[in-house]
């Protein structure tokens, strides 16, 4: 069988990159399948390297028309028509990360409230904060509110600094994990502000216990993020080298 | 696909039966293997197959190892404990239908 050259893996690579697949997790199944398909035509059908493209291109629902005008026999002009088949496989990928994020979400949270040791960490969490916003209440609102921002920090400095987090899908979207324990946060921060007539006289009595409250989701959302993280850190790792 | 809304709701059962087959396979194998078994009768499509393995990969019916091979990352899908399972139970829900399309297709009449 013929093998493609490390030329024209990567002229595949640039091709998708120019049909907007901009996610490097989304793009290494399509190479490996375009590569492959492409391997198999010239072999078995005898045709060029850029007759092969063109006919995996068309595979994935792309079309090679252009207003319809037809550019099939065009190399670059049917190549760059029209990238719907790839806008729609992101789409569904979309879908089914979403999908599986929001089952290991909700797996970590479970596994998390029967771990003995996060089980302490939670209590001595309650401890500390119930003593601190008693007699440092503004130390430990700020203390307690930096803690809870930590993950959003490290998931913003991850998309702006890494190239890892930057262009993959799996990442960008396990972060949004971390977003929506925060925007939960805040909702159940408003309801109590919202309910409480007297806050005035308890200003940081409600901060505590929103922060008590959402503290195993916000932990267990960072754990969600971080396997996430490392799990594509290490696949990057194995495409780069 | 020959006929793809007949095979459309089958496609997860032919692909859980044939990763139940072999250790594991990739993307391109499985379209491949459908269309050498079935002798080019079924085609199974770039736009159906990826839905369907990215599906049961969030299932959690599926398992996924990379491997660096002829130049690039290939993505390889293998059967989890819980897939075994469920192949076991799709296999058996698809025989039990083929049973009643056959019932239904070929009545039997006669005096009983």
């Amino acid at each position: 069988m013929k093998k493609l050259t490390r030329e024209e893996i990567k002229y595949i690579d640039n091709y998708l990159i120019k049909s907007k697949v901009k996610y490097w997790d989304v793009r290494v199944e399509l190479l490996d399948h375009i590569a492959s398909a492409v391997e198999e035509k010239i072999e078995k059908e005898g045709i060029s390297f850029n007759e092969a493209l063109l006919e995996v291109h068309q595979s994935f629902g792309n079309s090679t028309e252009v207003y319809g005008i037809y550019h099939g026999k065009l190399l670059k002009e049917g190549l760059y028509a029209d990238n719907n088949g790839f806008k729609k496989f992101e789409r569904q990928k979309q879908r089914s990360i979403g999908r599986k994020l929001r089952k290991a979400h909700w797996q970590e949270l479970k596994n998390l409230m029967f771990t003995p040791k996060f089980l302490l960490e939670f209590t001595a969490f309650g401890i500390i904060s119930y003593y601190g916003f008693n007699f440092y209440p503004k130390v430990s609102s700020t203390l307690v509110l930096g803690l809870l921002m930590l993950p959003l920090f490290f998931s913003a400095l991850h998309s702006i600094k890494d190239k890892v987090s930057k262009r993959s899908l799996n990442i960008t979207m396990s972060s949004g994990i971390i977003m929506l324990a925060w925007s939960l946060y805040n909702m159940v921060f408003q309801l109590f502000v919202m309910l409480n007539k007297d806050q005035d006289n308890k200003p940081y009595y409600i901060l505590f216990i929103t922060a008590i409250l959402l503290y195993p989701i916000m932990r267990s959302s960072t754990n969600t993020y971080f396997k996430y993280y490392n799990k594509y850190k290490n696949i990057f790792s194995k495409l780069t080298n | 696909m020959a006929n793809s809304k007949l095979y459309k709701g089958s496609l997860t059962t032919i692909i859980l039966k044939l990763l139940n087959e072999s250790d594991k396979m990739y993307g391109y194998e499985i379209t491949q293997k459908v269309k050498e078994i079935t002798k080019g009768e079924l085609k199974i499509t770039e736009g159906a197959l990826y839905p369907a393995l990215h599906k049961l990969e969030a299932d959690g019916l599926l398992e996924v190892e990379m491997k660096k091979v002829d130049n690039r990352l290939r993505k390889y899908y293998k059967l989890t404990e819980k897939g075994n399972k469920e192949t076991v139970n799709k296999l058996n829900e698809l025989q039990e239908y083929i049973k009643t399309m056959q019932i239904l297709v070929n009545p039997k009449f006669g005096l009983e």
